[in-house]
């Protein structure tokens, strides 16, 4: 070694161990920022490329669902709610039902469970998809966005074959689902059903998407710049998730095997095999591999109900103008995004006296202050875009 | 509370077994009431016991997941919507849900509070995630919540006035017009008034296009 | 005053101007509610939005000539809403997307939710929809490029001096 190159070492070494001044530096991301899925607003404390605090500013959609609730109808709200976790509008819809189904004691008839529960699992395939579509193109990758959009098409041309909306349905009725769009009360019974092969249609789709989902396993999974960017990144620990109620795939990657599809009883999916996927480390790669897992399940859940689905009648009775009796009722359901539920304070009215909105997004991202603490810059996108959060479904 | 069909005495396991348990959850957090109207679990405690029952509930009972924390403001004069069937006890019911991880079982905890200087100790040292949710029901009920750490504004503009979920807030859209696609609706000139609901409310009739009898395919 | 303002532009230039102009609008990435998923859609495989020369590329407004408002506008947004398009170059173009950002749509009676996007800054198309369709989108669009196509530079400037500061 010569005495240049001795001296540069030494050099480079010293500069090294000095500790560089970096002050504090207030970073303010959003409201409006490609990464953030909408409006949400980030202000972060950096010291150079490290972020010591996070304060998530939120309220930029908040519309004030719960205060127009309550001058609204019952069928008028199922409208409205649709519109809270805007890309699986249709599973919005289930615990509203449920719920006030509930109150008023009415059982649905076996075959409108059963489309509740086919479309159900296709919102989740979308909303899933979604997550599929934006994830990868916040870490640089813009093919996935494609391939995801594409398949996301192919399951809303089911859904709206059979309601007739592409993802804002408003397609259940209290007390069963919506006779097939554009059959009027002039038409025959027989149409006011599931389209013509549709049964035949949604299985061929399912069995496309999971081929797609094993492409989407070689093109992205096994990507070299997608593990770098999210192993071990935004590592939550059950019992933390637990404490901030972060429900829903995020959950159940960081290995709690809860889904409440297994726990209750809104939709018949006891009469369904399929798995509760859970992730083992908790980090962003395990909430991606969580979700990819679900689209399968959803899949799967689907063909199975296709097969299933038992003839009767879509509606059961119900009174011409919905009154439900008094009571407070709490149902919840496995949303794609997490725990989404309804508390309904009922006082015998046209509409509720009150309604609480859980959904699941608002939970679920108060927990990124304690991840994003001390990671690096670039992770702050690696790790809520691993959340999958609407901000619908965070304001209402 | 209610007469409904879930109020009857408990004939099948599922509703028994729900009974018991919330028998055991009020037991156990010292409760002044519960019920399982509907399959939801409520347990009534006083205010002085919110933290304490809640933490009992964590660490004894497994009630590990936070759910929701929220508020019903229970009032007979309200500016928008209809009011309570019955006269109600003027107050701000505080409701927090938690649940466990394992059965799928959720325990509302209520507490009432007086409407004018609401306030309740905060959940933040029991349960992390209330800290949002507290946050949220400060704003719209304008309850405080001692011992907080920052209980400001999450939704609104800081500038906004007023608690909007509360029942002495108004919606002033509506006060400037009922509904804004009756803007060009008018009658007409031969055609009678539209029938009350009243009329037919009772009926057990179907919305037009349903069938009862649908065939499958 | 230019000679621009004094004379016109003559017709052949201008249709040249505004033909290359209306087949070239970079679209600002600016999704607020519901009806920016039925954007990613209409610029998704299936829709394909570029083949209206529409080009969905720019995250900052600085270098965008068209913004699709597209969703609900609280009374939180709208400052950042009218900000965001001040820092837009001239000439700009706005299309309300879907009913929120119209008139209030569903949440018409809210007590958070600005009426109508159109109290803040001026819309060119509004498309009407709870949320629209991708197709209604592209309609809109069309219905901008024929405007483009139609438009005067002289009025255009003209009216831009006009506007208070």
């Amino acid at each position: 070694m010569t005495l240049e190159q001795d001296a540069l070492k030494h050099f480079s070494e010293v500069s090294v161990a000095l500790e560089l001044q970096t002050p504090d530096m207030t970073l303010n991301i959003g409201p409006q920022h490609p990464s953030t899925h909408g409006v949400l607003r980030i202000v972060a404390q950096v010291d150079g490329e490290r972020v010591t605090d996070v304060k998530p500013v939120i309220g930029y959609m908040h519309r004030g669902y719960e205060k127009i609730a309550e001058v609204r109808t019952y069928p008028q709200i199922t409208a409205l709610v649709n519109r809270i976790d805007w890309v699986s509008g249709f599973a919005n819809e289930i615990p509203f039902m449920a719920a006030t189904e509930k109150l008023m004691d009415i059982e649905v008839p076996e075959r409108a469970r059963y489309i509740r529960m086919i479309l159900t699992e296709m919102a989740r395939i979308s909303s899933h998809l979604m997550f599929m579509a934006s994830y990868p193109l916040e870490l640089g990758a813009t093919t996935p966005l494609m391939f995801a959009l594409r398949e996301r098409e192919r399951v809303l041309d089911l859904i709206e074959s059979v309601t007739g909306g592409r993802f804002h349905p408003n397609f259940n009725r209290i007390g069963g689902v919506k006779p097939n769009a554009g059959a009027g009360p002039s038409q025959k019974k027989a149409v006011q059903d599931l389209p013509k092969g549709f049964l035949q249609a949604a299985r061929d789709a399912m069995d496309e998407l999971l081929s797609t989902c094993d492409q989407f396993d070689e093109l992205v999974t096994g990507n070299e710049i997608f593990l770098a960017r999210c192993k071990g990144v935004g590592i939550m620990s059950a019992a933390l998730a637990a404490d901030f109620g972060v429900s829903g795939p995020n959950l159940r990657a960081s290995g709690v095997a809860f889904d409440l599809r297994t726990h209750t009883d809104y939709l018949p999916y006891d009469q369904v095999n399929f798995d509760v996927v859970t992730g083992t480390v908790g980090d962003s790669f395990d909430r991606w591999q969580v979700r990819l897992e679900e689209i399968r399940q959803a899949a799967y859940i689907v063909q199975q109900a296709v097969d299933q689905i038992p003839s009767g009648p879509l509606q059961a009775k119900v009174p011409k103008i919905i009154k439900v009796p008094k009571g407070e009722v709490y149902v919840r359901a496995e949303n794609p995004k997490g725990e989404m539920g309804y508390y309904i304070v009922s006082e015998g009215g046209q509409g509720p006296y009150r309604l609480k909105i859980r959904s699941a997004s608002y939970s679920n991202i108060s927990v990124i202050p304690q991840l994003l603490e001390g990671v690096l810059v670039p992770d702050i996108i690696a790790i809520m875009g691993s959340f999958d959060f609407v901000l619908g479904d965070v304001d209402r | 509370m209610t007469n409904s069909p879930s109020d009857l005495p408990a004939t099948d396991e599922a509703s028994v077994q729900m009974d018991t348990y919330a028998a055991a959850v009020a037991d156990a957090v010292g409760a002044l009431s519960w019920s399982t109207n509907f399959a939801t679990v409520k347990v009534v405690v006083a205010p002085d016991e919110w933290v304490n029952s809640l933490r009992t509930a964590k660490t004894d009972l497994g009630l590990v997941f936070f759910s929701f924390l929220s508020a019903i403001h229970w009032a007979n004069d309200v500016e928008v919507g209809d009011p309570p069937a019955e006269t109600v006890d003027e107050r701000i019911e505080v409701l927090a849900a938690v649940g466990d991880l394992t059965d799928g079982r959720l325990v509302h905890f209520s507490t009432a509070l007086p409407v004018d200087g609401a306030a309740l100790a905060t959940l933040t040292t029991v349960y992390a995630g209330a800290n949002w949710h507290e946050r949220e029901a400060a704003e719209m009920f304008n309850i405080d919540f001692v011992g907080h750490p920052q209980l400001e504004k999450l939704y609104l503009p800081s500038e906004f006035e007023g608690h909007p979920l509360r029942k002495s807030f108004p919606l002033l859209s509506r006060e400037v017009k009922p509904w804004p696609g009756m803007v060009d609706v008018e009658g007409m000139p031969d055609s009678t008034e539209p029938a009350e609901e009243g009329d037919s409310s009772d009926a057990e009739t179907l919305p037009s296009g349903v069938s009862t009898e649908n065939p499958g395919r | 005053m230019g000679v621009v303002e004094k004379f016109g532009i003559p017709k052949p230039i201008s249709s040249l101007l505004n033909w290359s102009r209306k087949y070239s609008l970079w679209m600002f990435q600016f999704g607020l509610a519901c009806c920016a998923v039925e954007m990613i859609a209409a610029a998704g495989p299936r829709y394909d939005m570029m083949r209206f020369g529409i080009i969905p590329f720019p995250a900052s407004p600085r270098q965008a000539d068209l913004m699709i408002v597209a969703g609900t506008v609280t009374d939180k947004m709208a400052p950042s809403v009218r900000r965001l398009y001040d820092q837009m170059p001239d000439p700009k173009y706005v299309i309300s997307m879907g009913s929120c950002a119209n008139c209030g749509g569903p949440y018409w009676d809210s007590y958070s939710v600005t009426k109508g996007v159109d109290q803040i800054i001026p819309v060119d198309v509004y498309i009407p929809g709870c949320p629209p369709r991708p197709e209604a989108l592209m309609d809109g669009i069309v219905l901008l490029q024929k405007k483009i196509q139609a438009e005067d530079m002289r009025e255009k400037w003209m009216e831009r001096d006009q506007q208070p500061v």
